[in-house]
């Protein structure tokens, strides 16, 4: 049967394709480390994406390699096969069952990983976050303390709460994951759990005008003590 | 061609003239909207709207002019309009593509090299807006226009006149989107969010929502009169299931052009008033809502991103029958998919907006409406497979184009799933992975799209054939050139490339100067086609009624096709894509 060596073919190019996107993925990780709780959530959402759409990938491609291959014309004067009528409104129906099931499972995964970020809004440390053309500044209503960087402290759930003077910013620290815009006359709760200490670098991620790519502030995630003793040596 | 030099040359002191006289009593941003309306108005009718208005009040036809002087006038003949689009949307295509390489320059490395970082912002927002308006008119506007009505069997558009402003709208907003960095600049790229954009004085930035409104105002027209055109004027015979797939596209990227622009054309008119009158629309501290904007700005501009590429499956889909030689797999289905995406983009704006500050619980029906558009979309994918089963290839230009255009927007679609799931897109927004999933769609999609419609009926548009070699070795540079680009940018989007800035970290210097390297592969196709162009309009062989040998209305007249386009009116009997032979 001609059909059936066309679908070991395929087959075989896409197990050829997907092990390519795999050498690639593994080789070079698709996100930068992951340094919260939140992080872990969106990279959960990341990977299972990344899966699938390398399966949908792989197997496209091994079937558009496959036909451009196996049906040019030798010559011009051939002419395609039409298809039967009914095993086409067979296909027609198939697929859309796959995909609708496909989307729906997609939809639910992501349903599931967005209520874990946004279900909780209680926290242990509050920050203002405060944004203006050019540049962060933060305060910490709790201990009434300014910090010259974005000082935080590993394992608790800070409740980082943005506001902007004059236009939108946004803050984003790429190991967080989690981004926020600042919105003038609003002030917007954005969680966040540190998991590793270390410095990082917060980028203004909303164009504010001329020197928006230079809009950076330093975050320094600390051990309790540490960051205890930084809250009280600020003032 | 003197009218046309003359209609510049008035609207530019006008708009001087308006602007120096007012600016003393009204200040310089109503002076600039004032004196602008006086132009463009100007513009039109020194160019030939009055004449052509007059023609139609005495009920006269309109005087035609002959060879190239034509394409600079006021003509209302569809087919002059189609091609005086394709010429703009290329000639476009050429200065944001070199905007583009001037940006690929500045980004080679890290740290600033030539451009100051408002100077980048400003090339990137002008980038930005020119290749929105290619990737709007050329397919839609510019194919749209010359070949709906061939393919419908009408003699022209519904509307010829409306059809001639709407075209004549276009350079007027091209002139002054390209005149706005010598005025002052625009640090808010083409997406003009307030509240940054009420900010400022300099009349560059007021310039750029005029031109945006204007172009607006083109796109409305144009859809207006495609939905008329096909709703009214198809052949005898030719009843909805016999409508070409790229009919069909047409007229779903008609329907949002008339349903969404308007909205778009309102929040820019907001932002006016803002900086102009000193409502408080976007300011906070006196009532205003800053979030309004985003959702009057997205509600019109996800929908235009189907504007840009519905037509380009359109294309592609009509295509690959006449290279597959046999039927379109699922035609009835993927029409109708072509309408289902239709009406779910007014429903998923708010994906641009997960990180907004906007409610939190939008997210969800927001996310999950975005993830059904992949449904409709992967019938389109569907249909191309399906009529690449037991094909016999022709393996021609266009179809490569086709095939290569399918490739890219294989990787855009999946790109943006990611983009529609909240929790991944709150670390992937407004980085270089949206940058590259948008380049996939709109570059990869639509544009290669257009290129497959060009090279499929330039012949019918010049009644000359391209050179085929060198279509063939421009698709491929384009291709190897585009996807070497914007690949490795993926991944440096996910490791903290932001977008809209000029400047990143050291680390990242191999990638970004290996993209740099390859987006010249990309300017080398641009030559290559180019002088492919210049060399089949003077020397091509001639191309005959039929080269492709397809089976729609447009290739049953001579190429071009003469004034009225068919000698005889056209009556339909069966279906458009009756190619192959039975089982
Ligand atoms: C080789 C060709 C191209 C290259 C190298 C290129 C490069 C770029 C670069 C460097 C940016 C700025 C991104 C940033 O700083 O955030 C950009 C933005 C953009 N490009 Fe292209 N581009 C190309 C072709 C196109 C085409 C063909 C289109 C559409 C038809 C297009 C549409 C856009 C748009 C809409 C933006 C706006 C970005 C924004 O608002 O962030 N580009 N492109
Ligand atoms: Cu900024
Ligand atoms: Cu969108």
């Amino acid at each position: 049967m001609k059909n059936k060596s066309a679908v070991a073919a395929i087959a075989a190019l896409s197990a050829l394709i997907a092990w390519g996107l795999h050498f690639v993925f593994t080789r070079f990780p698709t996100m930068p480390l992951a340094a919260s709780e939140q992080a872990a959530h969106v990279d959960s959402a990341w990977n299972g994406l990344l899966i699938v759409e390398g399966a949908i990938y792989a197997l496209v491609m091994g079937y558009l390699i496959y036909c451009v291959y196996a049906f040019r014309a030798k010559k011009r004067e051939e002419q395609g096969q039409k298809f039967d009528r009914s095993r086409g409104r067979f296909v027609e129906v198939a697929w859309l069952a796959v995909s609708v099931a496909l989307t729906l499972s997609l939809a639910a995964l992501g349903s599931h990983e967005l209520r874990a970020l946004i279900s909780d809004p209680t926290a242990d440390i509050d920050i203002e976050v405060r944004a203006s053309q050019f540049s962060w500044e933060f305060y910490y209503p709790q201990t009434k303390t300014f910090g010259d960087k974005l000082y935080m402290e590993k394992g608790k759930r800070h409740r980082i709460i943005l506001t902007s003077k004059d236009v939108i910013h946004a803050f984003w620290v790429p190991e967080f994951r989690l981004k926020q815009d600042a919105v003038p006359g609003k002030a917007i709760p954005l969680i966040l759990t540190p998991t590793k200490v270390g410095e990082y670098t917060l980028l203004c991620n909303q164009l504010c005008g001329r020197d928006h790519y230079d809009m950076r502030a330093i975050v320094s995630v600390l051990e309790h003590e540490e960051f205890e003793k930084n809250m009280k040596a600020e003032f | 061609m003197t009218e046309f030099f003359a209609s510049l040359t008035a609207g530019v002191l006008v708009f001087v003239a308006g602007y120096g006289g007012l600016q003393g009593p009204l200040g310089r941003q109503a002076a600039c909207v004032l004196a602008y309306l006086a132009a463009l108005l100007v513009f039109l009718c020194v160019v030939g709207g009055a004449k052509a208005m007059r023609a139609y009040a005495q009920g006269r036809e309109p005087e035609e002019k002959h060879g190239i002087a034509r394409y600079f006038s006021f003509d209302v003949d569809h087919k002059v309009v189609g091609v005086q689009y394709t010429v703009a949307a290329v000639v476009i295509f050429l200065v944001g593509g070199t905007l583009a390489l001037i940006m690929r320059l500045e980004l080679a490395r890290h740290g600033l090299q030539f451009l100051m970082p408002d100077q980048y912002v400003t090339v990137m927002s002008l980038h930005g807006i020119t290749m929105v308006v290619v990737a709007l008119i050329a397919t839609a506007g510019g194919l749209g226009n010359f070949i709906v009505p061939l393919q419908i069997g009408a003699r022209d558009m519904a509307f010829p006149r409306l059809n001639a402003l709407s075209f004549w709208l276009l350079p007027p907003a091209v002139i002054l989107l390209l005149s706005s960095p010598f005025l002052g600049g625009l640090d808010f790229g083409w997406t003009a969010i307030a509240p940054l954009s009420t900010q400022g004085t300099t009349i560059g930035k007021q310039l750029f929502l005029l031109a945006f409104v204007t172009a607006g105002f083109s796109s409305i027209f144009g859809g207006v009169n495609f939905v008329a055109t096909v709703l009214t004027m198809r052949a005898p015979g030719m009843g909805w299931r016999r409508v070409p797939i790229f009919t069909w596209s047409i007229v779903a990227a008609a329907i949002i052009q008339i349903m969404g622009t308007s909205v778009v054309a309102a929040s820019l008119i907001m932002v006016t008033f803002d900086r102009v009158l000193h409502t408080t629309f976007f300011n906070s501290d006196l009532g205003g809502n800053v979030l309004l904007y985003q959702h009057l700005f997205w509600y019109y501009s996800h929908p235009a991103v189907y504007i840009m590429i519905l037509p380009a499956f359109g294309a592609i889909l009509e295509i690959l029958p006449v290279y597959a030689r046999k039927p379109l797999f699922a035609y009835k289905l993927v029409a109708g998919a072509l309408l289902t995406i239709t009406a779910l983009s007014f429903i998923v704006w708010a994906h641009h907006m997960f990180t907004s500050g906007m409610w939190m619980l939008l997210k969800l029906p927001f996310m999950v409406n975005t993830e059904l558009i992949s449904i409709p979309t992967g019938v389109v994918f569907l249909a191309v497979m399906g009529t690449l089963w037991k094909a016999k290839l022709r393996l021609d230009s266009p179809m490569l184009w086709a095939l290569a255009m399918v490739a890219n927007f294989l990787i855009g679609g999946l790109t943006g799933i990611p983009l529609a799931d909240a929790p991944t897109d709150l670390h992937l927004h407004d980085t270089w992975f949206i940058v590259a999933h948008f380049h996939f769609t709109i570059m990869g999609g639509a544009v290669f799209g257009f290129f497959a419609g060009f090279h499929h009926w330039f012949p019918k548009m010049t009644g000359r054939r391209l050179n085929e070699a060198l279509a063939k070795t421009q698709c491929a540079l384009m291709f190897v050139g585009f996807n070497a680009v914007f690949i490795p940018l993926f991944w440096l989007g996910n490791h903290g490339m932001r977008r809209h800035v000029a400047d990143f970290p050291a680390w990242m210097d191999p990638v970004q100067t290996f993209a740099s390297l390859a987006a010249l592969v990309v300017g080398s196709s641009a030559i290559v086609f180019s002088y492919n162009v210049f060399i089949s309009l003077r020397g091509g062989e001639a191309a005959g009624e039929n080269p492709w040998e397809a089976l729609t209305l447009e290739w049953k007249t001579p190429s071009p096709p003469p004034h009225g386009n068919f000698k005889t009116p056209p009556v339909v009997a069966g279906e458009p894509y009756d190619y192959g032979a039975s089982a």
